[in-house]
């Protein structure tokens, strides 16, 4: 399973190595920051309080960890395609599954480095207040499944569309209209559409599990649901990905 | 031994029939060349032998493994330069060749990577980003990359793309080695025949989907047209007398004439010019035995 490691390192040095890996994170902690700045003034001028801005904030930081792992799935074997790489890659005994999961690796591998990025801006933002801990652990764990979710999604695309750019779009509508919950804000989620979408989309069950911990302070029992939501989209998504690797074309 | 064994290969793409009953037998220690004009499978056909590819129909057997369902246990003992590789630009060439070993099961050394790059003439280039790399330099990379697995079967793509003509005969210098040192089995798909003039014992081209002839490259020169260019001194009112038996006049440019020798020595048709009173002052060669027998074989070299 050597080559497996060796695979996942690529992918892993690749994305800090490689320009668009750095200019990605450069362009996400100005987005943090922004953010982080407006949610402190915020709380400092008592509009929202404490909890509320860690939920917001947190809700920036899955959002922005998921369109990484959309651009990074569209680039997996599509780019590597454009870039003439993915011959030779798939010449070498490693099999196509195993280098769609170091793929997904690596897209897990940035979500890691944007969780870590965006450790200080929660701080920040939530540092005074309740359920900072908590919105660090349940924050973790909905961004892994998301990302799983919406970077395995167009990683299985990039399979089997051969350009970068009709993997990107079909990925970035999926993007904007499964998170349009934050789009949207609180009023319009109470409505019907909203509260449909709340229900299917797994972005809508990430952020409801988000407020439910950090705003209610409701207890892991409440939330073995909505991971489960989540973790059935994963899944379903891991599927997907193994029937379109066996249908790769080069 | 054969190492490669098609039969009645058949791929479409989208309708278009790109190999139809193909066959073709490399045997070990051959080094094949695969001809064809552009567009005429030969990159499909490699593809399907590395099993990256699925085949619509036939058999195809490379070691005693079939390509489409034990394709990661074949890759294990072949290797293959792809005619567009690319590479990892952000890569130090040493660290390119220690992953692609990693992929092979290999833990390469630093001086295992530097014994590579010397065996295709990059010796200095190891500790460098590839991107910074000129295009022959890649392509030599690309060979070592495909060396490093040690493997029995090697296939080329357009192995000598993008090399100066030192280069060339480097890279041809290190195949015949491995050739005859190792007894590695070589398959070049190349249009520069000259590569295959100097390395290749059998030939097969591929025309119109399928293998139009396959078999020793020296009975494919031998035996047949030869192109020459004649220059007549006082040229004019000769072209009758150059039409003797094996050499036909095939077009005139002022004192220049465009002949073909057929199943004789250009040595000999020279001769017989002289000594029927021609005066020849010039003779060039225009295409090797091959190149005749190529365009023979590919409608003149026509796209299908």
């Amino acid at each position: 399973m050597r080559y497996v490691g060796a695979l996942i390192r690529k992918e892993c040095v690749e994305d800090i190595f490689s320009s668009r890996g750095a200019v990605l994170y450069l362009v996400g902690c100005g987005i943090l920051s922004v953010f982080s700045f407006l949610l402190v003034s915020n709380t400092e001028l008592s509009l929202l309080d404490n909890a509320q801005a860690v939920y917001m904030m947190a809700g920036i930081v899955v959002g922005l960890a998921v369109l990484i792992a959309v651009i990074r799935g569209s680039d997996g074997f599509a780019g590597e395609r454009e870039r003439e790489t993915l011959e030779t890659l798939l010449t070498a005994p490693v099999g196509a599954l195993n280098a769609a999961m170091a793929k997904l690796a690596g897209i897990v591998f940035s979500w890691f480095i944007i969780f870590f990025l965006s450790i200080p801006y929660l701080w920040t933002v939530g540092s005074t207040g309740q359920n900072l801990w908590p919105a660090f652990a349940y924050l973790f764990l909905a961004g892994t499944l998301l990302v799983v979710t919406f970077g395995g999604f167009t990683l299985a695309l990039s399979a089997r569309i051969k350009t970068v750019k009709g993997v990107l779009s079909i990925g970035l509508l999926l993007f904007l209209v499964s998170g349009s919950p934050i789009v949207m804000g609180p009023s319009l989620r109470q409505s019907a559409i909203g509260r449909f979408m709340d229900a299917i989309n797994p972005f809508g069950v990430a952020l409801n599990m988000l407020d439910s911990v950090v705003v209610d302070s409701q207890g892991i029992l409440i939330q073995i649901l909505p991971l489960s939501v989540l973790l059935c989209y994963a899944g379903a998504v891991l599927l997907f990905l193994h029937l379109a690797i066996r249908r790769m074309e080069l | 031994m054969n190492v490669v064994e098609i039969e009645s290969l058949k791929k479409s793409f989208e309708g278009r029939k790109v190999l139809e009953n193909t066959f073709m037998t490399v045997k070990k220690g051959d080094i094949y060349g695969f001809l064809g004009p552009n567009g005429s499978g030969k990159t499909t056909t490699l593809r399907i032998l590395l099993g990256i590819l699925q085949r619509d129909g036939g058999t195809v057997n490379v070691m005693g493994l079939d390509p489409s369902t034990e394709g990661d246990r074949l890759r294990r003992w072949v290797n293959v330069l792809p005619e567009s590789h690319g590479f990892y630009g952000w890569m130090w060439a040493e660290d390119y060749l220690r992953f692609f070993g990693q992929l092979y099961g290999l833990n390469l050394s630093a001086a295992d990577c530097r014994m590579h790059m010397e065996q295709v003439g990059l010796d200095s280039a190891d500790r460098r980003p590839i991107r910074t790399f000129s295009r022959g330099m890649k392509q030599r990379l690309g060979i070592a990359r495909a060396l490093v697995n040690d493997p029995e079967v090697l296939f080329l793509d357009e192995p000598t793309n993008g090399l100066d003509p030192k280069g060339r005969r480097e890279i041809h210098d290190l195949l015949l080695h491995l050739n005859r040192e190792k007894g590695m089995t070589v398959v070049i798909s190349t249009h520069i025949l000259d590569d295959v003039e100097r390395l290749c014992n059998r030939i097969g081209i591929l025309y119109n989907a399928i293998i139009q002839y396959e078999g020793p490259l020296f009975s494919a020169s031998s035996g047949k047209a030869i192109r020459y260019r004649f220059r007549v001194a006082g040229g004019n009112g000769v072209s009758g007398q150059l039409n003797l038996p094996g050499i036909t006049v095939q077009e005139q440019t002022g004192n220049w004439f465009s002949c073909t020798i057929q199943d004789m020595k250009p040595e000999e048709a020279i001769q017989s010019l002289v000594q029927t009173g021609i005066p020849i002052a010039e003779a060039v060669q225009m295409g090797s035995g091959l190149e005749a027998m190529y365009l023979a074989h590919t409608g003149g070299g026509r796209r299908p």
